[in-house]
């Protein structure tokens, strides 16, 4: 009787507790230009709240195809829209959680040891210029935004033989720093992070394509609730903060 | 033929190797028990294992010295082998077989017309058979005929019979005493069996653990 | 299957093809040195051979990233003579190369030992060198194991995606091959098309591998 009592305690204690002891480990699944961001992020909304926020990190169009193949996804920060308009139409979200927050910016990267002269992205069309990375154009958030600018301009029959696809917007940037390619289309929180490149040219805000960052809980999270303040405080200024410091625009702010 | 093994050693998994003689006659036999390093001695004459010491001089001409670092290439010692199971190349026909050591000695003394060898070994109506399709005393006569169509100064024969049915051996025998007489080849013949040796032998060396313990005719002997 | 289908079809086997018969030449050297060769340090060689077979091949893909990229040693090299080659069909070439010459080598080493070295050394008394040796007796009859080993070594490059999405990327019309067009088609949700892709690299990896089979069974009959 008395060790049933005990458990019973014991018990109350665990989920009344708050803090480290019922901490959940939430599994978001995020744009891989928001790794070092949200890395920050994540680290302090676990000192504050003793959740742990798993980061799977890819292109866009990659985790939205997992999740709809039902891989265990608490959270979805996306890279563009058109991903969560998918997964929206599919009822994989969990209703009333979307909302766009973020925003980001286009630059033209090139090696830091580049003799290259690039003044505006025409010169991407130039002949010294032989490989450029950018993001699977097809698929990929960063990809397809580079190439709508691209296009946009007029250049992008032009370029396309040099096109190196990457997986997502960070082997782009990894393309660029490897010296591998010419040049590389990336965003500019990307290029802010890297010491090997250098922005030879950033797109003007009302050039370039509309980037938008939607994020939202996952229909099938087992830890809806969690993932929910954890969304919360991705909004919180603390969080923002964070994200401004890398660059990235907050929308409606 | 003059045939000269000086001083030589090879240290094999039972006993040292150790042989020094010189051959005069046409065709020397080596009789022996099996492992008593018989196949050694071919190999080691033909250039196919290098002694530890030694020197082999043939007809003048030095093939190993040790002491002097030489060592022709097996290519070029012009000695011809025909081992027990007669190693044809499976791949080629009787006349592939036959051309692919054709050449002249460089001497000009030994080397055989192909016509000739083909008439002493009987080859002509084989020469477009697979190796496939020849029987074991067949199969000796088209190995025989490859190593005289080199030009050998020195033909080694690895019991050439012993794998032949007694009618067999009977008539490769002949063919043998053809070659012998015929074209004149000099040939060392290994062998377990008194009757081949007393038929073509005009000398034999036996061998024991690697040493030669006897020589004489085959007469005396046997 | 649409024209873009064949496209990937079509650049896969001619690359596949041209990596394999790149390797043949080096790939039959090293096999038949380990064959037949004996020098102290033989075992590293081994090992460096089989690496790419056991090692994760983005791990070798990197390895040849460093090596051939822009900044690396070969590439800087070759980037002077005004070749590219990262993110080209030459890179999708090298990345096969790499990963499917442990393949070749192993089952080139074992054909090779399959030859009777008896028949080697009687080629060499009958004044065979040894390039003419290699050409005549051991590559004939070794041949149905080299060729098994080049079908799998074909079949492996067909399938290489590792080492390739690193050196090559995936750059449709240029360097997508069957394995990263698959991938990329799931990435997009075009399942359908993928699964027609898939259905071809299965027929044609079930041929090749049937084939070589076919190969190896007939060399490993006398």
């Amino acid at each position: 009787m008395r060790r049933r009592a005990l458990l019973t305690r014991l018990l109350l204690v665990t989920v009344l507790l708050p803090g480290p002891v019922r901490a959940a480990e939430l599994s978001v699944f995020a744009a891989a230009s928001l790794a070092d961001a949200l890395g920050e992020i994540a680290a302090a909304y676990e000192r504050e709240s003793g959740d742990h926020a798993v980061l799977n990190l890819g292109a866009s169009s990659a985790l939205a195809r997992q999740i709809q193949e039902g891989a265990p996804a608490d959270l979805f920060l996306s890279a563009d829209e058109e991903k969560m308009n998918a997964l929206e139409k599919r009822k994989l979200l969990l209703p009333g959680t979307r909302k766009s927050v973020l925003s980001n910016t286009l630059v033209i990267v090139v090696p830091d040891d580049s003799r290259l002269k690039i003044t505006g992205a025409k010169d991407l069309a130039s002949p010294g210029i032989r490989a450029i990375a950018l993001a699977e154009p097809q698929s990929v958030p960063a990809g397809i935004y580079a190439k709508e600018y691209l296009k946009k301009i007029g250049i992008w029959s032009k370029v396309i033989d040099r096109v190196v696809p990457t997986e997502n917007v960070r082997a782009a940037l990894a393309a660029v720093e490897s010296g591998n390619v010419d040049a590389g289309v990336v965003y500019k929180t990307d290029a802010g992070i890297s010491k090997r490149v250098k922005i030879a040219y950033e797109v003007p805000r009302a050039e370039g394509p509309v980037i938008s960052y939607p994020f939202a809980v996952v229909a099938g999270s087992a830890r809806p609730e969690a993932a929910r303040r954890f969304l919360e405080y991705l909004q919180s200024p603390a969080a923002l903060a964070v994200f401004r410091k890398y660059g990235f625009l907050v929308l409606g702010g | 033929m003059r045939l000269a093994l000086r001083n030589i050693r090879l240290p094999l998994a039972h006993f040292e190797f150790q042989v020094d003689v010189e051959v005069t006659r046409q065709v020397t036999a080596l009789f022996g028990p099996s492992g008593s390093g018989k196949t050694t001695l071919l190999d080691v004459l033909a250039g196919l294992r290098r002694p530890a010491s030694g020197s082999i001089e043939i007809e003048g001409r030095t093939l190993t010295d040790t002491a002097a670092g030489l060592h022709v290439p097996v290519r070029d010692r012009h000695i011809g082998y025909v081992p027990q199971d007669g190693a044809l190349f499976p791949h080629l026909s009787v006349r592939g077989n036959l051309l692919y050591g054709r050449r002249r000695d460089p001497e000009g003394i030994h080397t055989l017309p192909v016509e000739h060898v083909l008439d002493v070994l009987d080859l002509a109506p084989l020469l477009d058979r697979g190796i496939g399709a020849l029987s074991g005393g067949e199969k000796q006569r088209v190995a025989l005929a490859r190593a005289l169509l080199s030009s050998p100064r020195l033909l080694l024969l690895d019991e050439p019979l012993a794998a032949l049915d007694d009618e067999l051996k009977r008539r490769v025998l002949a063919h043998l005493q053809r070659v012998r007489d015929e074209l004149r080849v000099p040939m060392l013949y290994v062998s377990h069996s008194t009757g081949e040796v007393a038929a073509l032998c005009h000398e034999v060396l036996i061998l024991d653990r690697g040493r030669i313990v006897a020589r004489g005719e085959p007469q005396d002997l046997f | 299957m649409t024209a873009g289908d064949w496209q990937v079809v079509g650049f896969t086997i001619r690359v596949a093809a041209l990596a394999t018969l790149l390797i043949l030449p080096p790939g039959l050297l090293v096999a038949w040195c380990l064959a037949r060769l004996h020098w102290p340090g033989k075992s590293v060689v081994e090992t460096l051979v089989a690496l790419p077979l056991v090692m994760p091949p983005v791990a070798t893909g990197l390895i040849l990233l460093k090596a051939v990229g822009r900044r690396g040693p070969i590439g800087r090299l070759l980037g002077e003579l005004g070749i590219d080659v990262v993110f080209t069909w030459r890179a999708v070439v090298l990345a096969m190369a790499v990963m499917s010459f442990p393949l070749l080598v192993r089952t080139a080493r074992v054909a090779f030992e399959g030859v009777p070295v008896r028949l080697e050394q009687m080629a060499r008394t009958l004044g065979a060198g040894e390039v003419r040796l290699f050409f005549t007796v051991t590559l004939p009859l070794a041949s149905r194991g080299v060729l098994g080993g080049l079908l799998l070594s074909f079949a492996r490059a067909l399938g290489e995606f590792g080492a390739t999405i690193l050196v090559a990327g995936n750059i449709p019309g240029r360097t997508t091959t069957l394995s990263l067009a698959i991938y990329q088609l799931v990435q997009l949700g075009r399942d359908d098309q993928a699964y027609r892709l898939m259905a071809f690299t299965v027929v044609i990896a079930f041929a090749t591998v049937w084939w070589s089979e076919w190969f190896l069974r007939r060399a490993r009959r006398p």
